[in-house]
């Protein structure tokens, strides 16, 4: 399968601040790319920034659709591309999430931050599945929180957390999780977001023998699993984020 | 036009391959059609017993290039041959097997594992490795190189390729010692030992603490170093240090080396190799070169 495109941008535009929506002609790649699956995109020809930046797909159904957060330098350089110019985007790269079986009732994503962009292709993907979706986003303040509207159309109950309090609950997302029902066999988890968010996760649902996944992120280089670069610690021992991941399942990680 | 290379009696059809650590498995960075056109290709070291690797983070970038403490992640020498020895044979270019031993007993070992098998068309020493003996690395003693290519000379009929670390003061003065005991060819260079702190933290960027610089940053001090070593020795040289296209690696060939490997470069754009071959065929005709042999040190 040939994974390196060269896309065309149709439009990058900004959300607020620091969140931007980025939508590329789709190539083959779009048809090709399942939930949870990510594309490393060379954010230009130069050899600044170094490595290739790895994205979540947040969507691909007519286009591949990035949603990304405006970091450091090579989000940057991303947030100031224009329409038309060309992208080298390799992918789909990972692992996908496993979608859920049709005895499990209430399917949880847990998102923080920026981490809530593979979501929004998991609920495009079990919409009208008949599965209750819920959506607990924790978000640092009003800047990194958005318009909720495309998940609810998918039929998402959405609940926010802020830290600052400034959007929906102040404090950690941990402080929606009483909005999960306790149930081992009907209740799925999926969480993507910083270590310390999973790690909260991991623990609750261990504390409560509920089955998730979660979906890892790691400084790449390769994005193929070639240069061991991007690992993290499982209870098999080190495995690539690339490669075997970026979704594990939750019991896996070792944080 | 002619672009086969040699290595003793082993012949490449060009001269174009692969760093060690930087080819993976077949289908996924590289695609079979294209794996076929290269002179050779090279797997990543293994070791004798299977290693976990170094503790993350294993890399970081850095101004045109990375520094890597990966630790010669492998499940050992065994199951290398078990498992992907012929999945690599199948694509049908020589396959050069890179390994590397903690000591002189196992270099001694694993060259024995190979000396019989007719898909390693030859065997890379990276030497980059502690010599338990010495306190340095292998690499960074004559002597101790001496040795180990001299031990695995008496094992094994295939050529012999030393890998040379550039973490010393006279790489050209190590080469002479793995010719005269016997390598059929150096390779050169491994990654520069480097650091990266992150300053907020007062901590290293790297679990190991230290790694290695490679990619685009070290070809100028790599490019001397094959010229160098160019003036010292007669057996070929194969390469390496941050080539990104056919400019970079026609500056190896035309300093002296044999042949050029791709490394870091295939991270970043895995077409890489492939760009760099067929540029030097574009370069070759332009300056109406039929033989790549008539470019190999000829610096003016
Ligand atoms: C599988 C995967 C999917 C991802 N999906 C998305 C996505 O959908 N949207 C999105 O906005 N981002 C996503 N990311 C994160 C994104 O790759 C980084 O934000 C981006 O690489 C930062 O690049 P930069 O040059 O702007 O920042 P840099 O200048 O490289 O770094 C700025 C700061 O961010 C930190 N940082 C950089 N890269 C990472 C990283 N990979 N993990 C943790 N911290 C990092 C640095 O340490 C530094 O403090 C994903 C990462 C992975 C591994
Ligand atoms: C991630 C990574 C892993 C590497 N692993 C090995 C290895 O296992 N054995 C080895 O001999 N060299 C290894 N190297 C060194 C390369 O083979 C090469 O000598 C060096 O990177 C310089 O070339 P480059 O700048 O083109 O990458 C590795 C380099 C990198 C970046
Ligand atoms: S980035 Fe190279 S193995 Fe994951």
């Amino acid at each position: 399968m040939k994974i390196q495109h060269q896309l065309k941008i149709i439009s990058n535009k900004k959300i607020t601040d620091k969140l931007y929506h980025l939508v590329l002609e789709h190539g083959k790649l779009a048809a090709q790319v399942k939930p949870g699956q990510f594309v490393e995109v060379r954010i230009q020809e130069s050899l600044e920034p170094f490595f290739r930046r790895p994205f979540s797909v947040f969507r691909s159904q007519k286009a591949v659709e990035i949603f990304y957060e405006v970091r450091g330098k090579g989000t940057g350089i991303l947030s100031s591309q224009v329409k038309g110019a060309m992208l080298d985007v390799m992918g789909p790269l990972g692992t996908a999430f496993t979608l859920p079986a049709k005895k499990i009732k209430q399917v949880v994503m847990i998102g923080g931050g920026i981490g809530v962009a593979p979501f929004m292709a998991l609920s495009d993907a079990l919409k009208n599945r008949g599965h209750d979706l819920l959506l607990l986003y924790g978000g640092r303040s009003k800047e990194f929180t958005f318009n909720m509207a495309e998940f609810k159309k998918n039929g998402c109950k959405v609940f926010i957390s802020t830290d600052d309090g400034s959007v929906g609950v102040k404090g950690r997302v941990s402080e929606l999780f009483d909005k999960i029902e306790i149930n081992p066999d009907t209740t799925m988890l999926y969480t993507c977001g910083p270590r310390p968010m999973m790690a909260s996760v991991q623990k609750f649902a261990q504390e409560h023998g509920l089955k998730g996944q979660c979906s890892c992120e790691e400084v790449m280089a390769c994005g193929v699993g070639v240069c061991l670069g991007c690992v993290v610690k499982t209870t098999a021992g080190y495995k690539t984020v690339c490669h075997d991941g970026p979704v594990f399942d939750l019991h896996e990680i070792v944080w | 036009m002619n672009l086969s290379v040699k290595i003793a009696n082993l012949k490449f059809s060009n001269p174009v391959t692969v760093a060690s650590g930087t080819f993976g498995a077949v289908g996924e960075c590289w695609d079979l059609k294209a794996a076929k056109q290269l002179g050779a290709i090279v797997p990543k070291t293994v070791t004798l017993l299977p290693q976990q690797g170094n503790l993350p983070p294993r890399i970081v970038e850095t101004p045109s290039g990375m520094v890597n403490a990966i630790g010669i992640e492998n499940d050992g020498i065994d199951a290398f041959i078990e498992n992907k020895l012929s999945m690599y044979a199948k694509i049908g270019v020589p396959v050069i097997v890179s390994i590397s031993g903690k000591s002189d007993e196992e270099f001694q070992i694993m060259a024995e594992k190979l000396a019989g098998l007719s898909s390693v068309s030859a065997i890379e020493l990276n030497l980059s490795c502690p010599n338990l003996k010495h306190k340095v690395l292998v690499a960074q003693d004559a002597g101790a190189t001496q040795q180990v290519v001299a031990l695995v000379r008496k094992i094994v009929n295939q050529p012999i390729i030393a890998k040379l670390s550039p973490n010393v003061t006279s790489i050209a003065d190590i080469a002479a010692a793995a010719e005269a005991a016997g390598a059929d060819a150096v390779s050169m260079v491994n990654t520069f030992q480097a650091m990266v702190i992150d300053v907020e933290k007062r901590k290293s960027m790297i679990g190991n603490f230290t790694g290695g610089l490679s990619g685009p940053a070290i070809r100028p001090i790599a490019v001397n170093m094959v010229y160098q070593t160019a003036q010292r020795i007669k057996i070929p040289i194969m390469a390496m240090g941050g080539i990104s296209n056919a400019e970079d690696a026609l500056q190896f060939l035309i300093a002296g080396a044999t042949m050029v490997a791709v490394g870091t470069m295939s991270f970043i754009d895995p077409n890489t190799a492939i760009k760099v071959l067929d540029g030097i065929k574009v370069y070759m005709r332009k300056h109406k070169i039929n033989d790549i042999k008539d470019l190999i040190g000829f610096i003016k």
